[in-house]
């Protein structure tokens, strides 16, 4: 009886435990109720389309998870991935670098790209019912250029100085200065519309649910897990095929394959290269492949010796090997770059590739006064771009040979970043590792605040410390004029003298691989890093 | 045991919680790397990474930063991800429930498998059972579960496509995590049980038994086990702690949306709240567990009291 008591009480103390460590956890639960994912408005069921076979369910396998539901917060691909088909842009850039009509007909541009005049389409409504209109957008660009609000691409949309509603469906935008690029940004997902009723809830925070007016409505997000958006059956466009896409989070990259190849997933994004060969022989599987507009950089310090002397940076670009970088360490998955921008982006141009020369590579380190070389510092990045760090190895490997002793100095991004982007007299780096995605696809992007020498750290994104007069005043040219013929030209001119003075070890542009199952047709892979699904349909 | 005890072991628990956050916090700011850059991303501008800085509350005086943090604990507001910007609560209760399950089905595993795998070791030992099962142990313990993990994939999921590869939806999605987790524990388990049987079986009191004749079921069962088991307890103890702070690699591979995952990323994006929030749920956790193997100890052994 006595030992049963014991037993009895024992289990009331356990029990008791438990309780105390749920109510631990439920004190935060139900502290907001907002926050739980909810799901979607109800969809209607399609009327009159031909009913297809199978069950037009598509899941994709990313490597990471969406990291707001706010269009506007968004930092990196695969959030404006998942967010790029429920809330749309005023522009779109198709896939060959061309801009066309999205949410905007029509636009006209004053011919010193100071002016903007924007036709929207009539007849939309956002998600929520709030109708579509100049009002709307307008709403849009008020936050956008809120000082209050953190937008991280506010640069993006920065030169504006007023946006006004001429009448319901037409918008007039004023730059404070000529900005050409302007359109090219207004492709940008950053820059997306969403629906001012949820914008005005939550002005200066992240809207907790994308509201745009996409072909998919959102339904479900499970941070960390999966991402689950419907069919919207009013969409104004071209109604989607699938009734459902669903984003599943897979960070391992072999896991993504297999996943892929047990069937569990049908499409698997950034596929290593050396499991394509096997997944290319399955009967079953197909890799896509798209240029990325990526392109992946060693940057020098132009104010440290002896990198401030234009015949070394010279000679480390002709002593690196690009194409056996290319070919061995990334398994073919790259291409050399011959321009500081990729192909497919506006104001591209081939240039040139420094070739691998040993001799001309001394050559130029004799003139400069380092015949025997020199030591110095390498810093990576690690884990962040397609094989990064080893990408640091070969090269270092590489500089061995004229002499140059480059010390590998690893750091994980969440230091490294803020470590390179310190002011000039801060930094430690003489060359350091970093891979921009010129994702408007206009050079603007791709060399303005890389080269210029007004976006020096902590202004802008020039960690090279790179000035040049000249360059400065093409850069700023381009901006000013909206011909396009004109433009093009002065940025092969900038392109030409970027090369000749290579403040970069111009490496190479990566390449998405995208593994699909055989019978999921219409997927699109872009070059600005996105997978698209609104088309796709599931035979 | 009183409830006395228990209470007063309850109420440690306060400043054992107090000094981890302050540990933690502390630790996070320390570490080199600015979240506000990081968090604005390498396109923006000055103004937008001193805005996410003031956002954040990072402009303020770390100590005034503490005691707002402390502030929000009482009221169980854990802060706001400054990776997502949502509840760290909602962030870590997304993934929680899929720790407890992952932690509590590869514990059972481990502690069914273990136990009954060390006892056979330990009683027959030297025998070709014993040899064959803790070479396997041995294993168990060397192998890295990532290649584990894409092995048992590669088998039971590509081959013969029993089970799911990844995530986290169904029963079947908890088996090949749950044994690719459990193997190492189940290799620590069954060599502890083992040893501990051992020295057990050796003791007087075991003699004893078998001299009065008790079978050698009835001995091993009943009085063997019950004092082997007490070190076996400590270990279980320790291991279900460490897997409730989340198995960061088994999630990785498993794509198991869990809080090792959470922490890692969170540690990697310099998110504080999230990484202080998870920290001290799995501090709070750990305490937990320390305190239930104490009672059953008491329960397994009846001389041990606490006062």
């Amino acid at each position: 009886m006595g030992n049963k008591m014991k037993r009895k009480g024992f289990l009331g103390m356990i029990i008791l435990v438990a309780f105390g460590f749920f109510f631990f956890l439920l004190l935060g639960v139900v502290e907001d109720p907002a926050a739980q994912t909810k799901p979607a408005e109800k969809v209607k069921p399609v009327a009159a389309k031909p009913k297809p076979k199978v069950a037009q369910k598509l899941i994709v396998a990313s490597g990471t998870d969406a990291l707001t539901m706010d269009t506007h917060f968004g930092l990196d691909a695969p959030t404006f991935t998942i967010l790029d088909h429920m809330v749309e842009s005023l522009l779109e850039l198709t896939p060959k670098g061309e801009i066309v009509p999205r949410l905007a007909e029509k636009w006209e541009v004053s011919s010193d790209a100071t002016e903007f005049t924007l036709k929207l389409r009539k007849g939309i409504k956002f998600h929520d019912d709030t109708p579509f209109n100049a009002e709307a957008v307008k709403v849009n660009f008020d936050r956008l250029l809120d000082p209050k609000v953190a937008i991280r691409y506010r640069f993006l949309v920065a030169p504006i100085s007023t946006v006004s509603v001429v009448d319901d469906y037409t918008l007039k935008i004023k730059t404070k200065a000529p900005f050409a690029a302007l359109l090219s940004n207004l492709t940008h997902q950053a820059t997306a519309i969403q629906s001012p009723t949820s914008l005005k809830a939550s002005w200066d925070k992240a809207v907790a649910k994308p509201i745009g007016t996409g072909p998919f409505i959102f339904k479900e997000w499970v941070p960390g897990n999966k991402f689950v958006m419907a069919r919207n059956d009013q969409y104004w466009g071209k109604k989607a095929l699938l009734e459902e896409v669903t984003w599943r989070v897979i960070p391992d990259d072999a896991s993504r394959v297999v996943a892929l190849e047990t069937g569990e997933v049908h499409v698997a994004v950034r596929i290593p290269p050396f499991d394509i060969p096997r997944l290319k022989a399955n009967p079953k599987l197909t890799v896509l492949d798209a240029a990325s507009v990526r392109t992946i950089y060693l940057g020098f310090n132009c104010l440290k010796e002896p990198f401030n002397d234009k015949r070394v940076r010279q000679a480390i670009n002709y002593a690196v090997n690009k194409e056996a970088i290319v070919k061995h360490v990334l398994g073919g998955v790259g291409r050399v770059s011959d321009a500081a921008i990729s192909p497919g982006i506006f104001g591209y141009t081939p240039i040139k590739t420094y070739e691998y020369n040993i001799e001309k590579a001394k050559a130029l380190l004799a003139e400069a006064g380092f015949p025997k070389g020199f030591e110095t510092t390498l810093h990576p990045a690690v884990g962040r771009y397609y094989m990064d760090a080893s990408v640091c190895t070969a090269v270092a490997a590489d500089l061995l040979k004229v002499g140059i002793k480059a010390e590998i100095k690893m750091m994980e991004w969440g230091t490294y970043l803020p470590s390179i982007l310190r002011e000039k007299d801060q930094v430690e780096h003489k060359i350091y590792m970093l891979g921009w995605g010129c994702v408007t696809g206009d050079a603007d992007y791709g060399l303005y605040t890389l080269f210029h020498s007004g976006e020096w750290p902590k202004k802008g994104m020039n960690a090279s410390f790179f000035k040049n007069e000249k360059l400065d005043q093409i850069l700023d040219a381009a901006r000013s004029t909206a011909n396009p013929e004109e433009r093009k030209k002065l940025y092969k001119e900038a392109l030409t003298i970027i090369h000749d003075e290579a403040p970069w070890l111009f490496l190479h542009s990566e390449v998405q691989m995208v593994g699909v199952q055989k019978n999921v047709k219409g997927i699109i892979v872009h070059p600005t890093e996105r997978v698209i699904a609104k088309e796709a349909w599931i035979e | 045991m009183s409830s006395q005890y228990i209470i007063r072991r309850l109420l440690i628990m306060i400043p054992v919680l107090f000094g981890v956050s302050l540990i933690i916090f502390t630790i996070v700011r320390v570490l080199p790397g600015d979240p506000a850059v990081v968090l604005a991303g390498p396109h923006a501008t000055k103004d937008v990474v001193e805005q996410v800085r003031i956002q954040l509350g990072l402009d303020k005086h770390p100590v005034t930063q503490y005691v707002i943090f402390l502030k929000n604990i009482f009221r169980g507001d854990l802060g706001t991800s400054s990776r997502t910007g949502l509840p760290v609560t909602q962030e870590i209760m997304a993934r929680f429930p899929n720790t407890l399950l992952l932690a509590l089905a590869s514990i059972l595993v481990a502690t069914v498998l273990g136990v009954l795998t060390g006892i056979i070791a330990g009683v027959k030992q030297n025998s070709k059972f014993d040899y064959l099962s803790m070479l396997v142990a041995l294993f168990g313990i060397s192998m890295p579960v990532f290649w584990l993990g894409l092995m048992l994939m590669l088998l039971f999921s590509i081959q013969l496509g029993w089970f799911p590869a990844v995530g986290a939806d169904s029963f079947k999605h908890l088996v090949l995590p749950a044994i690719t987790l459990g193997a190492n524990s189940t290799a620590i388990i069954a060599r502890m049980t083992r040893s501990s049987m051992l020295e057990v079986i050796r003791l007087d009191y075991i003699r004893t038994a078998r001299a009065k004749g008790l079978t050698e079921k009835l001995v091993i069962w009943r009085h063997a086990l019950k004092n082997a088991l007490i070190p076996v307890v400590t270990v279980i103890g320790l291991q279900t702690g460490t897997l409730l702070g989340g198995a960061v690699l088994t999630e990785i591979v498993f794509a198991w949306p869990g809080i090792g995952r959470l922490l890692v990323e969170s540690i990697l994006s310099r998110d504080y709240p999230v990484i202080q929030g998870v920290v001290l749920l799995v501090a709070t956790l750990f305490i937990f567990i320390n305190l239930i193997v104490d009672i059953i100890y008491s329960f397994l052994d009846p001389r041990i009291r606490y006062h």
